[in-house]
């Protein structure tokens, strides 16, 4: 801890932390009910990527193109599985602002495991946290922690 | 020298890593299980996600190298590697230690003009550019394993020590570059104590331990890349002149000696390979998907394109600009290789983000694969019916900005001490822009 | 030094003797069970497709799934359908008393031709007298189910069951009986009740109204949820979820009908549609369902499939007098 007093890396850790506790403003849309027709396949949603506001009521029918597959939304821990024919569908209430991955949760073939898409609700916190986490980071490294050197010490 | 903190003093570690049998249990055992996974592989279901070739060594084995055997303890993982033991076995004539007899190896010296890892970094390439298929199907793992045991045992037949491992392994130049940032390290403690000694027995070998199996003489090795950890030197030191350090992190990066162009574009290969991933396996494009899956058509060879261009082009040529622009006083070569290794620590973040979202998604697959490895029906430990579900899933997010923005602070941070030592304190400018660049990209590639 | 050396070979033997025993103890228990592994059609479907085995005796199957989830289930009997996991290997033990040929079959959609998912088994054994049953109506009435079945006369609308349960009174007895209804199409019927005096004062709508009275009544609430199940699961993934001819297979289809098409519809008997059900498609890749449905299962399906074009359970019975 020479080259860089503890104080400083105090400071550093403190902003940091200030950083991820900074508020994200959300869309202060009113809340509505959407409505998304997916489609599975082999090794796809279609759309992909769903995009709601915080509050929305989410309703997802899921039909499937091929084979039996699933959907399960991460972080809301609902699922649906649908067969050619044989529609399901979910419904919940997007409470919390973020992305959430979707995963079809019935095995499907070689490529299941990366068969996913995203749910966005709202703008994700973490996303520009982690901007500004990173640029915050990147600061101190170019103006703040002198670096430690193997010939530091010469 | 900065501070560091040998293990070695304490003396049940000095026997845990001198005597041969805690290593030799622990590679017998991963060997059983290497075989296990190569015999699942082709015998057992061909479903990826209940078949041990695949859970076992893609989801058990990557998570514990990239998340926790690498970023702590360098080339730990190449000091229990099964991979080449039935080959040294066979170079060395002996299981357990020298039996005073050669083994059956021509023992020849590995060519000069392959002593670096570009063939490495091709391995890595031609691996990457399969991954859908390597990832997915059991019998391909099952081949690729074999694959690499028997090039090990071929190689290890025909030359001395363990020239696949630091020439060939395609997983090997990967673990050596980000064993350079590791809080871990081998190192003699008093130079001028080797300088007298005339035997050089850690190079040579004696009746205690083989001669360095990776061809490195330790008291010139400044960089944690050229040592595989297998403690032999220990073993054969006649003056206990070897540490085993705790270090701080990132302790060889930013050093004048041991900077390699063959390694720096290691660097740009694995960055290439992380945001390729991230896309392929995490993103939700399902055509980036079939076309990295559906290997020999059009879109694949497109898929190809993007990952190669991606390694081997544009992130080396974007960085070569930078080099460029922060007007270094070094040759552009030289100032390009050295600065490369400003791009470790972020390397490893952006790899271990992606893996911690790949591992969550899939740990749920370990435990039933544990109880039925084969997929046959059985249930050894009673949990072959447990339900797939992601773990993790809240603190996900978190944990990846976390590691994306520490990766980027260490690696600007690295920047500085390499400009420093070169007397280019520019360097650091064009680092933190690409360095800016890069985690924004996986930041919105993992949470966007 | 040499104790250690044994010591070691002994640990390497140890280790990879156990590995091997997984294989060894498969290759043991598989003496005493037949495994059929399920793959894709595209990839060679059921495997073996063909199997033989003695009259009487308990037979161990163990099912398992190479790629998708499909299922497994014997056509014609009552012995429970298997969902088959990929991976996750489920043994059946199953008791054939009469010898003959059996027809197992997929019974979860795993891509377009799901349907040619198909094997045999065949029991073996002494040949006992089996009780003949008839042949199914379409062939009774020598019925060409391949002959264009075009109605010349439509509906302006839906008929309703519950509208046409006012008139019922109006309908002649012989023609309110299941097998009427069946051997009929629902034009015929409706130019035969609109000849009557007794539907001088109805308009054409409420005579269709009638029509489809009729055919509430040669159904049940229970055949027509039966029906409802069997469609979604079976014909659904081809001919829509709502009968017109959309299902997410349709477009590999040779020719698709649409069930909702009152022209299409009401020009064929239930007996033709029965036919059309358990034959199968004469160059059209609609399966055969002969060996895979009951009898009543059949026309469960072939009554509900008139839902498509008709209000048959929507408001009946009716509680206005």
């Amino acid at each position: 801890m020479r080259n860089f007093g503890e104080w400083r890396w105090g400071i550093g850790l403190v902003v940091a932390v200030l950083v991820l506790g900074l508020p994200v403003p959300q869309p202060q849309a009113k809340p509505q009910e959407r409505v998304f027709r997916v489609t599975a396949r082999q090794f796809a949603f279609e759309p992909p990527v769903l995009q709601v506001n915080p509050g929305d009521r989410v309703v997802i029918e899921l039909r499937s193109s091929d084979v039996v597959h699933g959907l399960y939304v991460e972080g809301y821990d609902v699922e649906a599985v649908a067969e050619p024919g044989q529609p399901d569908r979910i419904v919940f209430v997007a409470d919390r602002p973020g992305t959430y991955r979707l995963r079809c949760s019935v095995t499907c073939g070689d490529l299941h495991p990366f068969m996913g898409g995203k749910l966005r609700v709202g703008r994700n916190p973490w996303l520009w946290k982690g901007a500004a986490l990173a640029l915050w980071g990147v600061t101190l490294a170019l103006f703040a922690a002198r670096p430690r050197t193997r010939e530091g010490g010469r | 020298m900065t501070a560091r903190f040998d293990v070695l003093r304490y003396p049940w570690v000095r026997r845990l890593v001198v005597s041969r049998w805690p290593q030799y249990l622990v590679r017998v055992t991963l060997l059983a299980l290497f075989l296990l996974a190569v015999l699942v592989g082709w015998l057992g279901t061909p479903v990826g996600n209940r078949n041990f070739a695949i859970v076992g060594v893609w989801i058990a084995w990557w998570a514990v190298l990239i998340l926790v055997a690498v970023p702590f303890l360098g080339r730990a993982w190449c000091s229990v590697c099964p991979l080449p033991l039935p080959g040294e076995w066979l170079q060395q004539g002996s299981l357990l230690g020298p039996r005073g007899r050669g083994g059956w190896s021509l023992g020849r010296r590995w060519p000069r003009r392959w002593r670096h890892i570009w063939l490495q970094n091709a391995g890595f390439t031609v691996l990457a550019l399969f991954s859908a298929v390597i990832l997915t199907r059991p019998g391909v793992t099952a081949w690729v394993l074999l694959g690499l045991v028997l090039l090990a045992v071929g190689v290890s037949l025909v030359y001395e020590r363990r020239a696949f491992c630091r020439y060939l392994c395609p997983v090997g130049g990967f673990i050596g570059l980000y064993a350079q940032a590791a809080p871990l390290e081998l190192r003699v403690k008093d130079p001028a104590v080797c300088a007298a000694h005339t035997e050089k027995a850690c190079y040579t070998g004696n009746e205690q331990g083989f001669g360095c199996p990776w061809g490195t003489f330790p008291l010139g090795m400044v960089r944690n890349d050229v040592c595989g950890l297998c403690f032999e030197c220990l073993r054969t030191c006649t003056y206990d002149n070897l540490a085993l350090n705790i270090r701080p992190l990132g302790a060889d990066l930013a050093q004048r000696r041991g900077a390699k162009l063959d390694e720096a574009f290691k660097a740009f290969i694995l960055l290439g390979s992380a945001l390729t991933y991230a896309a392929v396996f995490l993103g939700p494009w399902g055509a980036l998907k079939d076309a990295a899956y559906d290997v020999g058509a059009p879109s694949w060879w497109g898929y190809a394109a993007l990952l190669v261009g991606l390694s081997w082009v544009i992130l080396p040529g974007l960085f070569s600009l930078g080099v460029w622009a922060g007007r270094p006083r070094l040759s552009w070569r030289r100032a390009f290789t050295v600065l490369a290794y400003a791009l470790v620590p972020l390397g490893l973040a952006m790899w271990a983000a992606f893996s911690l979202a790949f591992v969550a998604a899939s740990v749920a697959y370990v435990l039933p694969v544990l109880s039925d490895p084969f997929g046959w029906g059985w249930d050894l430990l009673g949990t072959a019916g447990w339900a797939w579900r992601p773990v993790l899933d809240g603190w996900l997010p978190l944990l990846q900005a976390g590691l994306l923005a520490l990766g980027a602070f260490w690696s600007v941070r690295t920047a500085r001490g390499i400009g420093a030592i070169w007397g280019w304190p520019r360097a650091v400018y064009p680092v933190a822009g690409y360095v800016a660049l890069m985690t924004g990209g996986m930041l919105w590639l993992l949470l966007g | 030094m040499k104790h250690s050396h044994a010591l070691a070979l002994a640990t390497l033997v140890f280790l990879f003797t156990g590995v091997a025993l997984g294989p060894v103890r498969r290759w043991w228990r598989n003496r005493e069970v037949v495994e059929i592994r399920a793959r894709m059609p595209e990839r060679g479907g059921f495997s073996p497709k063909a199997l033989t085995v003695p009259a009487g005796t308990p037979v161990r199957l163990r099912l398992v799934s190479d790629d998708v989830v499909h299922g497994f289930a014997i056509g014609g009997q009552d012995a429970p359908v298997v969902d088959l996991y990929p991976g996750k290997p489920v043994e059946v033990t199953l008791t054939f008393d009469r010898p003959g040929t059996y027809t197992f079959y997929c019974t979860r959609w795993c891509g377009p031709n799901h349907w040619r998912m198909r094997g045999t088994i065949t029991v073996e054994g002494p040949t006992t007298p089996e009780p003949t049953s008839p042949p199914p109506l379409y062939v009774q009435l020598g019925l060409d189910i391949d002959a264009p079945h075009e109605a010349t006369v439509v509906p302006q609308e839906r008929p309703r069951a519950f509208r046409g349960q006012r008139w019922a009174s109006r309908i002649p007895p012989e023609m309110q009986t299941v097998e009427y209804v069946r051997t009929h199409a629902p034009e015929e019927v409706w130019l035969t009740l609109r000849a009557l005096p007794a539907t001088a004062d109805l308009d054409d709508q409420q005579v269709w109204d009638l029509v489809a009275y009729l055919w509430r009544q040669a159904t049940s609430r229970e055949a027509l949820a039966e029906g409802a199940r069997l469609y979604a699961q079976q014909c659904a993934a081809c001919h829509g979820e709502a009968g017109q001819g959309d299902g997410p297979f349709a477009p590999q289809q040779v020719t698709m009908p649409d069930f909702t098409d009152p022209a299409w519809s009401f020009g064929a008997s239930p007996a033709l549609w029965q036919g059309k059900v358990l034959r199968g498609g004469m160059g059209t890749t609609m399966p055969s369902w002969g060996l895979i449905f009951t009898e009543e299962q059949t026309w469960a399906v072939v009554d509900y499939l008139w839902t498509f074009s008709m209000d048959l359970e929507p408001g009946f019975p009716s509680t206005v007098p």
